[in-house]
């Protein structure tokens, strides 16, 4: 744990009777910075966020946010957080802003601050309109203006571009990042969107049944995502046997009848002139490297290609 | 300050809630529901002609006398106030299940204990609403009636008795606010109420109706037995007892328990 560090979770556990919902969890969240948090559906994601939040207790282990450990009727360290949970929520019968104002009342924020969060969050059309009436995506700006009413020093955020359309997937991954370069908010945040935790996060943790299998930053992501030659051709079944029978290993069928040439960094030259002076027609060769979504799911064993062959099949065919 | 602003939070919350209409509409219908059957013993033709149960309401050994609606109100009004109470308190604190909005209250700079204190004043507040409004409007109706029997003693006696019964219940309330937590949401606290009644009824046909905590008012109003004219000091201390239990136990399951609503 570094002065810098702002959440921190040490060995922590949660079990439920038999299920291990978040297994010995070693967290560290720097000032300033945006951590994607990444699991699959009951990877642990949420359960952790609500261990951070003192909503549920560990089984073992502690959680400490801007160096205060969160124990249950610890609540002054709260002041400086903003978050947002799981799904979107508001007292239905209020308005917008009488939702925001109760927030507002309850964090000791002055009373500005409920104008201002409706501005930032584009909420001023649908201001005096009940939160019942809302759309989806405006009940998940509601609570995005929530957590970020009273100026926290960190906001965890649980799926924040939930039912947001694509305008206000941009505009809140612009938000996010204006608090955290500006302000120097920790954002902590879980997303499915794999492509938004790509470009906002500055580094991301990968959580599975419990455990956080890897953590690393932009660049460890970039040297660690595999580079590979993406083919396409009339004959794929074709293209796939010169390929194996010509050296290259490790070749894999992706499930739009692409073939991916992997271990051939450099060799795109190569491929081509074999498959072309091969007679094959060639559609498509393009260079390419994994993005975080093949990366996390080759981690967390959900491969996307659908089939691999091995060098021996290939030669046989 | 913070128990202000969380205070004023929670009577916000009630901004344009259908609820409370909805209980002053059902309590208020105690006094007009007996006050049809006074009118059907007093008119019993006339009720017969127009189809009405004139003939069950004479088979009861009604009068359409002041002390009879007054007997029959407190009955009413208690036993229905009782059921109602657990509506609004599995409600106010319920509500926040239903809306999902638990989760939004319980990482705040504020204590969890302050909900739970609040909340109970809100109950507070919407309860003695109701009460001092049924009450009016029953005496309302008794005069409307022109009901015979009427003496200024009669009528306070019955009000105080209500009162204490209203009083009474609420010292139930924190309980049922702990199921409502537990259970998180409306169903299992208003079964928790039902169920303690009806419980209540049986304890009270056995003499430990004193003892009891949903025994006791309903031996104070007369629904068990004859009404008793003084509950033992042990009664009171019971109510007090479950009153300060239930706010602890409240207390201690949003602090203590896991909130993965």
């Amino acid at each position: 744990m570094s002065a810098d560090t702002v959440i921190a979770t040490s060995a922590l556990t949660k079990r439920y009777r038999e299920v291990l919902a978040v297994d010995v969890l070693d967290l560290d969240v720097r000032r300033g910075e945006i951590y994607g948090f990444l699991g699959r559906n009951g990877a642990g994601k949420t359960t952790t966020i609500r261990m951070l939040l003192g909503l549920i207790r560990p089984t073992s282990g502690e959680v400490s946010v801007l160096g205060a450990r969160i124990a249950s009727g610890r609540t002054d360290v709260f002041a400086h957080v903003g978050y947002l949970v799981e799904s979107a929520s508001a007292y239905p019968n209020l308005t917008v802003r009488e939702n925001l104002d109760i927030q507002r009342r309850l964090t000791g924020a002055p009373g500005t601050r409920t104008d201002d969060a409706i501005d930032r969050l584009g909420l001023a059309p649908v201001a005096d309109r009940r939160a019942g009436r809302l759309s989806l995506g405006n009940k998940q700006r509601l609570s995005l203006a929530r957590a970020l009413l009273h100026a926290p020093q960190v906001l965890v955020l649980d799926e924040p571009a939930n039912a947001l359309d694509p305008a206000g997937i941009v505009e809140v991954r612009e938000l996010l990042r204006t608090l955290a370069d500006r302000d120097g908010v920790t954002v902590f945040m879980s997303s499915h969107i794999l492509a938004e935790v790509a470009h906002l996060a500055d580094r991301i943790g990968i959580i599975h049944d419990g455990r956080l299998l890897e953590e690393l930053d932009r660049e460890e992501l970039h040297a660690k995502a595999r580079a590979y030659v993406e083919i396409a051709a009339k004959d794929i079944s074709r293209a796939e046997s010169l390929l194996l029978g010509s050296g290259f290993s490790h070749v894999e069928r992706g499930g739009d009848g692409t073939l991916r040439v992997f271990d051939a960094e450099n060799r795109a030259p190569e491929i081509a002139r074999l498959l072309v002076g091969a007679g094959l027609e060639l559609t498509q060769l393009t260079p390419s490297r994994e993005d975080l979504e093949a990366y996390f799911l080759r981690l967390t064993g959900g491969e996307a290609v659908t089939e691999t062959a091995s060098p021996a099949e290939g030669s046989a065919a | 300050m913070m128990l202000t602003a969380v205070l004023t939070t929670e009577f916000m919350k009630l901004r344009r809630c259908k609820v409370t209409w909805a209980t002053l509409g059902g309590l208020s219908m105690g006094p007009l529901g007996i006050a049809l059957f006074m009118w059907i013993v007093r008119e019993p033709g006339r009720a017969a002609q127009m189809g009405l149960l004139g003939t069950k309401a004479n088979l009861a050994g009604l009068e359409a006398t002041w002390p009879s609606y007054l007997s029959m109100l407190t009955l009413i009004v208690g036993i229905g106030g009782m059921i109602l109470l657990a509506f609004i308190v599995a409600y106010v604190f319920g509500r926040e299940y239903d809306n999902e909005t638990a989760k939004n209250m319980l990482a705040l700079p504020v204590g969890r204990h302050w909900f739970v204190v609040t909340k109970l004043a809100v109950t507070a507040v919407w309860w003695v609403i109701l009460v001092a409004f049924v009450l009016v409007e029953s005496i309302a109706i008794g005069f409307a009636l022109g009901l015979p029997g009427f003496s200024a003693g009669l009528v306070t006696g019955a009000v105080v008795n209500l009162l204490v019964a209203a009083g009474l219940s609420y010292l139930l309330v924190p309980v049922i606010a702990w199921i409502t937590v537990w259970g998180r949401g409306n169903t299992a606290p208003i079964g928790f109420a039902i169920a303690m009644l009806a419980l209540g009824n049986l304890f009270g046909k056995t003499g430990w109706a004193v003892w009891f905590p949903w025994s006791i008012v309903p031996l104070l109003i007369g629904m068990v037995a004859d009404p008793v004219e003084t509950l033992p000091a042990g009664s009171y201390v019971i109510l007090a007892l479950t009153f300060v239990m239930g706010i602890a136990a409240t207390t201690a399951q949003l602090r203590f328990a896991d909130n993965a609503q």
